[in-house]
């Protein structure tokens, strides 16, 4: 009786807690006051209108499902309670009794009400625009061009020196910091590349250095030799110790007569 | 330097500061004390606030910046429509939600209470700095840490993390709480193992 409103919209689920919270509240039920045989045989009905639609069902949801049978089977044949099962599950189903699956159930929906918490406040703080946008979009402002940091006006290799140690003063050494390093130059690359497209024209490298610091311009320069060594930007000195300018390699050929 | 001038300044600095301003800044700028300096910002707010300007300023992230007035949305959305930032995933949020509240968190966490894989998410947060690697958890397969960024309190407009609700009091708070003696006890483990 209830599958005819699941065939007509089936929302979807961020997982199997959420199916199964939404479940509960649909029959207006506690969590700590429902049947596992109940909300299993509706967990298993939901499943199989899933399939009958032809959707494709995340593994997660199957081995809740499984789960789901577990524990009700659990409950219909009384067992003796002697020997610790330690079935090798999926490190995230690790649910043994009706007790725990509804803490865990109970522990998502604290974070879902959050969740939903947070969703109100960013469509009211979406509402508001600031000058930043928190890296997420690349903000061409007009920087001036006295900006450059490290490398625009130095001489001498002393000169290069001085400020690098200048730089690691002022930089607290964070070693965790090398396990993103991968991550940050993926993100560092990309985020020259838009600057590049975006703008049209090769840019000195100091305009990649956004932030103050020593690791800021090695992460700058490890990702323009990793961009440089792809094949995506070509690196012009023209003088040593000179600024280094940043071209983006036209890979289209359709881009030629492009300039600045 | 006059309290006119002084305002002023603040004003400046709010107008070409992409990120919030701490008080503490404006203060030594100004070489004036913190609460002077809040006490400038707090007229400058009002000022903006009560001249019905289009821009206002906004307290985020331990700071204050500069904004535009929500009213203005729709036409600021229809001048810079490529620029708008999307939305995020509903499993973003609830995959935020678990971070802010159990920072430092690692990825199987906050699987295990989502009850999914949350690698994706995860990767994309990373991407949008709403949160960051703050480590490795000591430990079998020594987890990556995940945590907040400030960009995350000015995302939502949040002054700091304290802003956020209470988890539900009840028997929910009681929850937690098993959930946090559980982690203790385990990261004891963890000191004793290592």
């Amino acid at each position: 009786m209830v599958q005819a409103e699941y065939t007509i919209k089936l929302p979807t689920f961020e997982g199997p807690f959420d199916l199964l919270f939404h479940l509960i509240k649909k029959a207006e039920l506690d969590i700590w006051s429902i049947s596992i045989a109940e909300i299993t045989d509706q967990y298993l009905a939901y499943l199989q209108s899933m399939k009958e639609l032809n959707l494709e069902i995340a593994s997660e949801f199957l081995v809740m499902a499984a789960t789901l049978l577990r524990l009700k089977s659990k409950l219909l044949l009384p067992r003796p309670q002697s020997s610790q099962e330690q079935e090798d599950d999926e490190e995230l189903f690790e649910i043994n009794t009706a007790e725990e699956l509804f803490l865990r159930l109970e522990e998502y929906r604290l974070f879902k009400e959050m969740s939903v918490y947070l969703r109100k406040r960013e469509e009211e703080q979406q509402k508001i625009f600031l000058r930043s946008t928190g890296g997420q979009k690349v903000m061409v402002l007009t920087r001036q061009e006295s900006v450059y940091t490290i490398w625009e006006g130095a001489n001498h290799l002393s000169d290069i020196m001085l400020r690098f140690a200048e730089a690691t003063k002022t930089d607290a050494y964070n070693p965790t910091f090398s396990v993103v390093e991968d991550f940050i130059v993926a993100e560092k690359s990309s985020y020259i590349e838009a600057m590049l497209i975006r703008l049209k024209r090769p840019l000195p490298m100091s305009d990649f250095i956004i932030e103050d610091g020593l690791w800021e311009v090695i992460i700058t320069f490890i990702s323009l030799l990793e961009m440089t060594r792809q094949g995506k930007v070509i690196l012009l000195q023209d003088r040593l110790f000179g600024p280094i300018l940043v071209a983006i390699r036209e890979q289209d050929v359709h881009g030629e007569g492009k300039g600045g | 330097m006059d309290r006119e001038l002084e305002k002023k300044t603040v004003e400046a600095l709010l107008f070409l500061s992409e990120e919030p301003v701490k008080t503490e800044k404006l203060a030594a700028v100004l070489s004036i004390s913190a609460d002077e300096a809040d006490a400038l910002v707090r007229e400058l707010k009002a000022d903006l606030a009560s001249a019905e300007r289009g821009v206002q300023i906004f307290e985020a992230a331990g700071g204050y910046q500069m904004g535009t007035l929500p009213e203005l949305a729709p036409y600021i959305e229809r001048a810079f429509s490529e620029d708008v930032s999307s939305n995020l995933s509903t499993a973003a949020l609830e995959a935020l939600a678990i971070i802010a509240y159990k920072q430092p968190v690692t990825r199987i966490e906050i699987e295990s209470i989502r009850g999914v894989r949350s690698e994706h998410v995860l990767e994309n947060l990373l991407k949008r700095k709403l949160i960051r690697i703050s480590g490795r958890k000591e430990g079998p397969g020594r987890p990556l840490l995940y945590n907040t960024t400030p960009d995350f309190l000015k995302y939502f407009g949040l002054k700091d993390l304290a802003e956020l609700p209470s988890l539900e009091p009840g028997r929910e708070n009681q929850l937690s709480l098993n959930i946090d003696q559980e982690k203790v006890s385990e990261e004891k483990l963890n000191e004793t193992s290592s």
